[in-house]
C-alpha cells in the first residue's frame, strides 16, 4: 500500500506545483494584455490625478511580486478581488457561471461516456467490418470537425429547419429540470459529438492492443466464448487505459466549453472568459484562467492517478 | 513411459498451414503426418522457423492470428474431424480434452486475476466441478508438482510469483480437466538450468500419473530426450524423421538428424595462462551498485590473459552481466579497479580516452537490438574504422570488405544490405565483424549464442575460436549454457548472486571435487540420455535439485 | 414520381448485389433502403430528398475518390518518380524553391509556376511500382482525403488565378445570394464568398503548415535531446512540457493573440518573438551537437546569423497577427510533438545499437542525427491526426468556410489513419 501511497503522493505534488507555475504564468501575462485598468474604471474623461489616485487605492503601484502573491492568498481562498466591470466581487460573477459549465460537462459526459465505452468495446470485437469502418470514417469526421462547425450544423437542422430545440441556450431561474435539459441540449450535444468520437477511438485502440497480448491467447485455448474473453479476460485490463481516456477527454471537455458556449450564447464560464478578455476586465480574466487551468491540471492527474490505481501489479505488491 | 500400445487419439495427414506476411499466403507447414497414442509423449524437435508451435496449436484445430489450415488437411481427435467441425464444437475441446501449455506462464497469465481463478475457470465453465471442489483439486495439483506453500499459492498474482513456479501452475492449470492432451510449448526455453529441473521432472511426473498424452515442442534435444516417448524432428516445415527415443538418439537416419545430434562435438583445445606475464584484463575486488541500490557485485576478482577465453557462467541475476559493464566503464564499481595491461582503467567511460575505447568491445546477444536496423551493413562495420583509424573513402571500403570476409559473408552480396534482410546467424556475424573493426584486444561477448538455434550457434562459436587464433584476442565470455563453455573456454569462472563461487582452467572445473554450486550448475545440465533425469532425482533426491537447492546453498553461504 | 424512381432504383441494386454475391454492396444498398424508408415516412419527401442528395454525394465523393487513387495508382506504376531518387530530389526541389523566392522577391510573377515545380517534384518522387502497391489497398477514405488536400493545395498555390475576386474587393450587397458570378454568395461586407474561401485555404493552408513545422522543430528537438541526454535535462523538459500542455489551448492562444495581436502588434514585436524562438531552438541544438567550448562559441554565433535571418525573414512575409498565430500554434503544440518524440527516442535509446555506439565514444549529435532519428519518422505522423483541428484556431467563422476547414482536416485525418495502419503492420484477419 505504501508504495501507491508513494506515487499518487508524488503526482499531488506535482500537479500543485504545476498549478502554481501557471498561476505565475495566467497573471504575467494577463499583466501584459494591453489597456490600463484605472482607465478602464473611470473612463476616458478622468484627470490625471483621479488615476492616479485610483491607481493607488488598487496598489496598482506595488511591485508585481507583490501583487501577485497578494493575488495567489485571495485565490487560495477563492476571493479573486472586485470585477472592474460590475464592481461585484468576481466569484459572484463568476460562481454560478462555473456551476453552469460544469452542468454542461456533466449533462455531455453522463451521455457520451457510457455510449463512447460500450461502442468503443463493440468496435473493437467487430473490427475491419463494415460496422468498424464506418464508425472509423464517422468518429474521424466528427473529431476532425471544428466544435463550431459542429455547432452550426446543429443549429442549422435542429433549430432552424427543424424547430426541435432553441438555437441559444438562455438559462432563467424559473425553469423546470426538464426545460433546462431542453434548452441545453444542443450545446451538450455538440460537446458528445466530439467527445465520444475520441473516447470511442481510444477505447477501440486500447481494446483491441489488450487482445493481442498472450494471455487472452490463452483464455481462448481454454476453451473460453468470445463473449467472456472480452468480459473477463480484457475488459479488468482494459480499465486502465479507458479511465486515463475517459479522464483526459472530461479535460478536453473543458477546452470544448468555450467555443460552444459561445456559439450558443451559454452562460458558462467559457463565455464569461471571452467577454472579460474583450472588455478588459482582468481580474476575472486571472480567474477563469486560474479555474480553467485547475480544473485542467486535476482530471489530468485523476487520469495518471486513475492508471496507478487500476495497475495489478501496484495493487498487490509482491 | 507408457510400453503397450494405446488406441490412437490423435491422427494428422498431411496437414498444411499457411502464413499471411507482406500480403501474401505462403506455406508454414507444407504436409505433415502425426499420430500419437493414448498416454504417449511426442517431442517435436526442430529450429526456429521449423513450425513447431504452428502445429502444436492446430492440434487444438487452432489457427493463430495471421495463419490458416488448409482445406485439405486433416486433423482427427478422437475420432473427430477437426477441420470439419464447427467452432463451437472445437471450442468444446479446448480446455477440457486438449489443453495447452504455453512458453512464457508470465505472459500466458491474466495479471489482474489470481492463479486459482484462473486454474478454476476451465472445469467451472465445463461444469466439471464445483468452484470450492476445483479450488482443492488445484491446491493438489500444486503439492503434486511441488510448488512451495500450495495452500496458498494459488491466491497470489502472477506477478508475485516466480518463472519456475508460474511455469508448473500453468501446468497445474492444463490439468484441472484432465484432458486426453497436453501440448507443451517450449515451456522450459526462457527458464535457468536450475529452474528448468524441476519444472521438467514436475511435467513427466504429472504426464505419468494421469496417463496424460503430450506432444513436448522444444529445440532442445537433451530435454526432449527426458521427456518424450517418440521423437518426431521438422526442419521448415517438413517432417525429417521419427522414430522412438531411444533408437532416434544411437541411430538417427537423416543427415539432418544427424547433424543436430552432432552439434555438441565442437571443441577448442585448453590454453592455458602463461608462467609470467601481465593479464590483459585484471578485474580486482569490484564491488558495484545500481543508483542506491542493494550490492550486485560483491568482491569480484578474475584475470583474463591475452590471447584467452575466460566463460563466466552463472544463472539470471549472477552479475555476469553487470561485470562486463564495469569493465568496459558504463557502471563504475563502487569499490576495487579494473587494470589494463597493469594500468587503471578510467571507471566511467565517458572518461576514457579513444585508445583505451578502441581495447575493448563488446557483442551482444540479440542481434534485433544490437544493430540499427535502419543504417546499412557497410556503415555498421565501416563506422568504427573510420572512428579509430581514420579511414576513408577506398580504404574504409577495403577494410569493410576485409572484414566481411573475416567473418565469412560474401562483401558483394553485403555490403549493401540492411539488418532486417539478414537471418539470426548472419546479424550475429555482422555484430562481430563491426567489433573486430575497431582492432581490439579484448572482445566481451555477452550471451552471443544463447538466441541462435544449435547449428547457427556451432558455426558462431568456430568462427570466434579461428579469429582468436588468427588475432590473438582475449574474450570473456558469458554464458548460462554450460555446453558452451565445455567448447569454447580456456578458464572459467562461476558466479552465484554477484559473487565469484569459483574459477579455475576448464579442465579443472569439469572434473570433481567442484565448489557445490558448481557441482549443482553442472549436474542440471541434461544430457543426452533418455535416463539422465530420472538417475539425477534419484541419486540427489528431489529435494536437491533445482532452485531449492540452489537458494539452500545460498543461505548457507551467507 | 421521384419517390417511386429512388425506391425502384435502390431494391433493383440490393436485389442485383445479392444475386452477384456482392456483400459490401448489399450491406450498402440494403441499409439505405432501410433508412430512407424511415426517414420517408417521419419525414415525408423533404427528408427523403435530404437522404437522397446526402447519399448521391457520398457516392459522387466515392466515385471521385477512386478515380483519383487510379490516376495516382498508373502514376505510380509508370515509374514517375525514378530520376527524382537516388538524391536528386532535395537539389531540384532547392534550386525551384530558389527561383520561386527569387521570383516573389523581383517580381518576375512567375512565382507560381516554380511553387508547382517544387510541389510537383515533392508528389513525385515517392511514385515507384513498390507505392503503386501500397496505394493499391489503401482505402477509399484515404484517397478521399488525398484528393481533398489536392485540391485544396491547387486552390492555395494558385488563389490569385482562380478567384474571381479579390480578397478584400467589396463587390455587392451584404449578404447577396447565389448568382453566377458570385458562387457562394457574398458575406456580411459583401465581398465575394467563394474567393474568400480560395485565399482563405490559401492563408490557413500556409499559417497551419508554418505552424506545425515550427512546432515539430522545437518539440523534436527537445524530445530528442532529453532522450539522449537524461537525467535532469530530460526531467526539466518533461516538466516545461506538462506546463504547457496543462494550459488549455484555446485559452492561452486567446490571450497570445489578445496580448500580441492588439495594440502591441508591431514589427518589432514580431521580430524579437521570432527571433526569441530561433534562439530557444538554437540553444536546444547546440545543447545536443556542440562539443567543447569552440564548438559553443561557433555554434553561438551560427545561432544568432541564423536566428535573425529567420525573424528578418519571418517580418517581411507575415503581418504581425500572423506572426502570433505561427508562434502560438507552434507554441501550443510542440510538447505533444515533445512527448511522442521523448518516447520513441527513448525505446531506441535503450537499445543496444546505442550503446554500442556509446561506448565508441561517439557524441550526442552523431547518435541523434544517425541512430535514433532514422527510427523515429514513422510515428510522427500520429502527431498530426491528434491536434489537426489547431487549423481552425481564430475567430468563429461563418458556416462555409468552417466547413471548408472541416473538410481539410477530414481529409488529413483519413490520409494519416492510412499511413499508421499501414505502418504498424497490423495483420489482423
Amino acid at each position: 500500500m505504501g508504495d501507491i501511497l508513494g506515487l499518487v503522493g508524488k503526482r499531488l505534488g506535482l500537479g500543485l506545483i504545476i498549478l502554481l507555475v501557471i498561476s505565475i504564468i495566467i497573471f504575467f501575462m494577463v499583466e501584459l494584455l494591453p489597456g490600463d485598468i484605472a482607465q478602464a474604471v473611470l473612463g476616458q474623461g478622468a484627470t490625471e490625478e483621479n488615476l492616479a489616485a485610483l491607481r493607488e487605492q488598487m496598489g496598482l503601484n506595488k511591485p508585481a511580486v507583490v501583487r501577485y502573491l497578494d493575488w495567489l492568498s485571495g485565490a487560495v481562498l477563492l476571493d479573486f478581488g472586485t470585477s472592474i466591470v460590475t464592481g461585484a466581487p468576481v466569484v459572484e460573477t463568476i460562481g454560478t457561471r462555473f456551476m453552469n459549465t460544469l452542468f454542461l460537462a456533466a449533462y455531455a459526459a453522463v451521455i457520451a461516456v457510457p455510449i463512447s465505452i460500450i461502442l468503443g468495446v463493440l468496435v473493437a470485437l467487430l473490427r475491419n467490418t463494415i460496422f468498424d469502418r464506418a464508425a472509423n470514417v464517422v468518429t474521424l469526421s466528427f473529431i476532425s470537425s471544428p466544435e463550431f462547425f459542429l455547432g452550426y450544423i446543429l443549429i442549422l437542422y435542429f433549430a432552424v429547419k427543424w424547430q426541435m430545440f432553441p438555437a441559444i441556450s438562455s438559462l432563467s431561474d424559473n425553469m423546470t429540470f426538464l426545460e433546462l435539459l431542453e434548452r441545453t441540449f444542443l450545446p451538450a450535444l455538440t460537446l458528445v459529438l466530439v467527445v465520444m468520437a475520441h473516447m470511442m477511438r481510444m477505447t477501440r485502440a486500447a481494446i483491441i492492443n489488450l487482445l493481442a497480448s498472450p494471455y487472452i491467447e490463452m483464455a481462448r485455448l481454454k476453451g473460453t466464448p468470445p463473449w467472456k474473453v472480452i468480459v473477463k479476460h480484457a475488459l479488468p485490463n482494459a480499465w486502465a487505459p479507458i479511465i486515463n481516456v475517459v479522464a483526459l477527454n472530461l479535460a478536453y471537455l473543458i477546452t470544448g466549453v468555450v467555443l460552444v458556449e459561445v456559439v450558443f450564447v451559454y452562460p458558462g464560464i467559457g463565455q464569461a472568459l471571452v467577454d472579460s478578455v474583450a472588455k478588459r476586465d482582468f481580474p476575472v480574466v486571472q480567474a477563469c484562467c486560474l479555474i480553467f487551468a485547475a480544473t485542467f491540471i486535476l482530471l489530468n492527474l485523476a487520469a495518471d492517478v486513475g492508471a496507478i490505481l487500476t495497475n495489478p501489479r501496484l495493487r498487490h505488491p509482491k | 513411459m507408457a510400453e503397450q500400445k494405446k488406441e490412437v487419439l490423435l491422427k494428422i495427414r498431411d496437414l498444411k498451414i499457411q502464413g499471411y506476411t507482406d500480403e501474401t499466403w505462403i506455406d508454414i507447414i507444407k504436409g505433415v503426418d502425426l499420430t500419437l497414442h493414448r498416454g504417449e509423449v511426442m517431442g517435436l524437435i526442430g529450429e526456429s522457423g521449423a513450425g513447431k508451435s504452428t502445429i502444436g496449436a492446430a492440434a487444438m484445430g487452432y489457427a493463430r492470428d495471421g495463419t490458416r489450415i488448409t482445406d485439405d488437411s486433416s486433423i482427427e481427435f478422437d475420432g473427430m474431424e477437426l477441420t470439419t467441425a464447427s467452432e463451437g464444437e472445437r471450442r468444446a475441446l479446448r480446455g477440457s480434452r486438449i489443453a495447452y501449455v504455453a512458453q512464457s506462464a508470465a505472459a500466458s497469465f491474466n495479471p489482474a486475476h489470481k492463479l486459482i481463478d484462473q486454474h478454476t475457470e476451465a472445469p467451472l465453465q465445463y461444469r466439471i466441478k464445483k468452484r470450492v471442489e476445483a479450488q482443492e483439486d488445484g491446491v493438489e495439483l500444486y503439492r503434486r508438482l511441488r510448488l512451495p506453500n500450495p495452500d496458498e499459492i494459488g491466491f497470489r498474482y502472477p506477478h508475485q510469483v516466480s518463472g519456475g513456479q508460474l511455469q508448473r501452475a500453468m501446468t497445474a492449470m492444463a490439468m484441472s480437466c484432465r484432458p486426453d492432451l497436453i501440448i507443451f510449448d517450449e515451456p522450459t526455453t526462457a527458464l535457468d538450468v536450475t529452474t528448468q529441473i524441476e519444472v521438467l521432472a514436475a511435467i513427466r511426473d504429472i504426464v505419468e500419473q494421469f496417463n496424460t498424452a503430450a506432444l513436448y515442442i522444444t529445440h532442445d534435444l537433451a530435454v526432449v530426450a527426458q521427456m518424450a516417448d517418440t521423437i518426431k524432428v521438422l526442419l521448415k516445415g517438413n517432417e525429417v524423421e521419427q522414430a522412438p527415443t531411444e533408437e532416434m538418439l544411437n541411430n538417427p537416419k537423416e543427415d539432418y538428424t544427424k547433424s543436430l545430434w552432432a552439434v555438441r562435438d565442437f571443441t577448442s583445445p585448453q590454453r592455458y595462462r602463461p608462467k609470467d606475464g601481465v593479464p590483459l584484463i585484471s578485474v580486482k575486488n569490484v564491488d558495484a551498485s545500481y543508483t542506491g541500490g542493494a550490492k550486485v557485485l560483491d568482491d569480484v576478482s578474475f584475470d583474463i590473459y591475452e590471447g584467452m577465453t575466460v566463460a563466466v557462467v552463472g544463472e539470471s541475476g549472477s552479475g555476469k552481466s553487470t561485470t562486463a559493464r564495469c569493465i568496459t566503464g558504463l557502471l563504475p564499481p563502487s569499490k576495487g579497479e579494473i587494470l589494463f595491461r597493469g594500468e587503471p582503467f578510467e571507471p566511467d567511460y565517458r572518461k576514457r580516452p579513444r585508445e583505451q575505447l578502441r581495447q575493448c568491445q563488446m557483442i551482444y546477444q540479440m542481434a534485433d537490438t544490437a544493430l540499427n536496423p535502419k543504417v546499412k551493413i557497410s556503415e555498421i562495420i565501416g563506422r568504427p574504422a573510420q572512428f579509430y583509424s581514420g579511414l576513408t573513402g577506398a580504404a574504409l571500403k577495403n577494410r569493410v570488405d576485409e572484414l566481411l570476409d573475416l567473418i565469412e559473408l560474401d562483401p558483394s552480396k553485403f555490403y549493401n544490405r540492411y539488418p532486417p534482410e539478414l537471418s539470426g546467424g548472419q546479424k550475429q556475424r555482422i555484430g562481430i565483424a563491426r567489433a573486430l573493426a575497431a582492432e581490439p584486444t579484448f572482445i566481451v561477448c555477452d550471451e552471443v549464442t544463447s538466441a541462435l538455434d544449435q547449428l547457427v550457434a556451432e558455426g558462431i562459436l568456430r568462427l570466434l575460436d579461428k579469429l582468436q587464433n588468427e588475432l590473438k584476442l582475449a574474450y570473456m565470455f558469458i554464458t548460462h549454457d554450460l555446453a558452451t563453455v565445455r567448447s569454447i573456454a580456456d578458464e572459467v569462472v562461476v558466479m552465484q548472486y554477484g559473487k565469484v563461487v569459483e574459477q579455475g582452467p576448464k579442465d579443472d572445473m569439469f572434473k570433481p571435487p567442484h565448489h557445490p554450486y558448481t557441482d549443482l550448475l553442472l549436474s542440471s545440465v541434461p544430457e543426452m540420455d533418455p535416463n539422465w533425469l530420472t538417475t539425477l532425482l534419484e541419486e540427489r533426491g528431489v529435494d536437491n535439485v533445482g532452485d531449492a537447492a540452489s537458494a539452500k546453498m545460498a543461505e548457507q553461504s551467507k | 414520381m421521384f419517390v417511386l424512381i429512388y425506391f425502384v432504383f435502390l431494391t433493383v441494386c440490393f436485389l442485383a448485389s445479392a444475386y452477384f454475391n456482392q456483400r459490401t454492396a448489399f450491406m450498402l444498398t440494403f441499409s439505405l433502403f432501410m433508412i430512407s424508408m424511415i426517414l420517408f415516412i417521419v419525414g415525408g419527401d423533404a427528408a427523403l430528398r435530404s437522404v437522397a442528395i446526402g447519399a448521391a454525394l457520398l457516392a459522387g465523393a466515392a466515385a471521385v475518390s477512386f478515380g483519383f487513387k487510379e490516376f495516382l495508382v498508373q502514376m505510380a506504376d509508370g515509374d514517375a518518380g525514378a530520376f527524382l531518387r537516388g538524391g536528386m530530389m532535395l537539389p531540384v526541389m532547392g534550386v525551384f524553391a530558389l527561383l520561386a523566392f527569387a521570383s516573389a522577391y523581383l517580381g518576375w510573377g512567375v512565382t507560381e509556376v516554380f511553387i508547382t515545380l517544387v510541389v510537383l517534384a515533392l508528389i513525385l518522387a515517392p511514385m515507384s511500382p513498390d507505392f503503386a502497391k501500397e496505394l493499391r489497398t489503401a482505402p477509399l477514405t484515404a484517397a478521399f482525403g488525398m484528393f481533398v488536400i489536392f485540391v485544396v493545395s491547387i486552390m492555395a498555390i494558385y488563389a490569385p488565378l482562380i478567384a474571381p475576386y479579390g480578397e478584400a474587393e467589396v463587390i455587392s450587397s451584404a449578404f447577396a445570394p447565389r448568382d453566377e458570378s458570385l458562387l457562394l454568395g457574398a458575406d456580411q461586407l459583401g465581398r465575394d464568398m467563394f474567393s474568400r474561401v480560395i485565399y482563405g485555404a490559401r492563408n490557413t493552408v500556409t499559417l497551419a503548415l508554418l505552424g506545425t513545422t515550427l512546432a515539430f522543430i522545437l518539440g523534436a528537438m527537445a524530445g530528442l535531446l532529453a532522450a539522449t541526454k537524461g537525467g535532469m535535462f530530460d526531467q526539466a523538459m518533461g516538466r516545461t512540457a506538462d506546463v504547457i500542455m496543462s494550459i488549455p489551448s484555446l485559452i492561452f492562444a486567446l490571450l497570445m493573440l489578445s496580448i500580441f495581436g492588439g495594440s502591441l502588434a508591431s514589427p518589432s514585436t514580431s521580430f524579437y518573438l521570432l527571433f526569441g524562438f530561433a534562439i530557444i531552438v538554437g540553444l536546444l541544438f547546440l545543447a545536443a551537437a556542440a562539443e567543447g567550448a569552440m564548438g559553443w562559441v561557433i555554434g553561438a554565433a551560427v545561432m544568432i546569423g541564423a536566428g535573425l535571418a529567420f525573424a528578418a525573414a519571418g517580418t517581411t512575409i507575415f503581418d504581425a497577427s500572423e506572426v502570433i498565430l505561427i508562434l502560438v500554434v507552434a507554441v501550443i503544440y510542440s510538447p505533444r510533438v515533445f512527448r511522442l518524440t521523448r518516447a520513441v527516442a527513448g525505446n531506441v535509446v535503450v537499445m543496444d545499437y546505442i550503446e554500442a555506439a556509446k561506448l565508441r565514444g561517439e557524441g550526442n549529435w552523431y547518435l541523434i542525427r544517425r541512430e535514433i532519428l532514422p527510427n523515429s519518422t514513422a510515428d510522427w505522423g500520429s502527431m498530426v491526426r491528434e491536434n489537426a483541428t489547431l487549423i481552425s484556431f481564430g475567430d468563429p467563422t461563418p458556416l462555409i468556410p468552417a466547413a471548408a476547414i472541416a473538410l481539410l482536416t477530414i481529409a488529413v485525418n483519413f490520409v494519416v489513419d492510412w499511413m499508421l495502419f499501414r505502418s504498424s503492420g497490423l495483420k489482423e484477419q
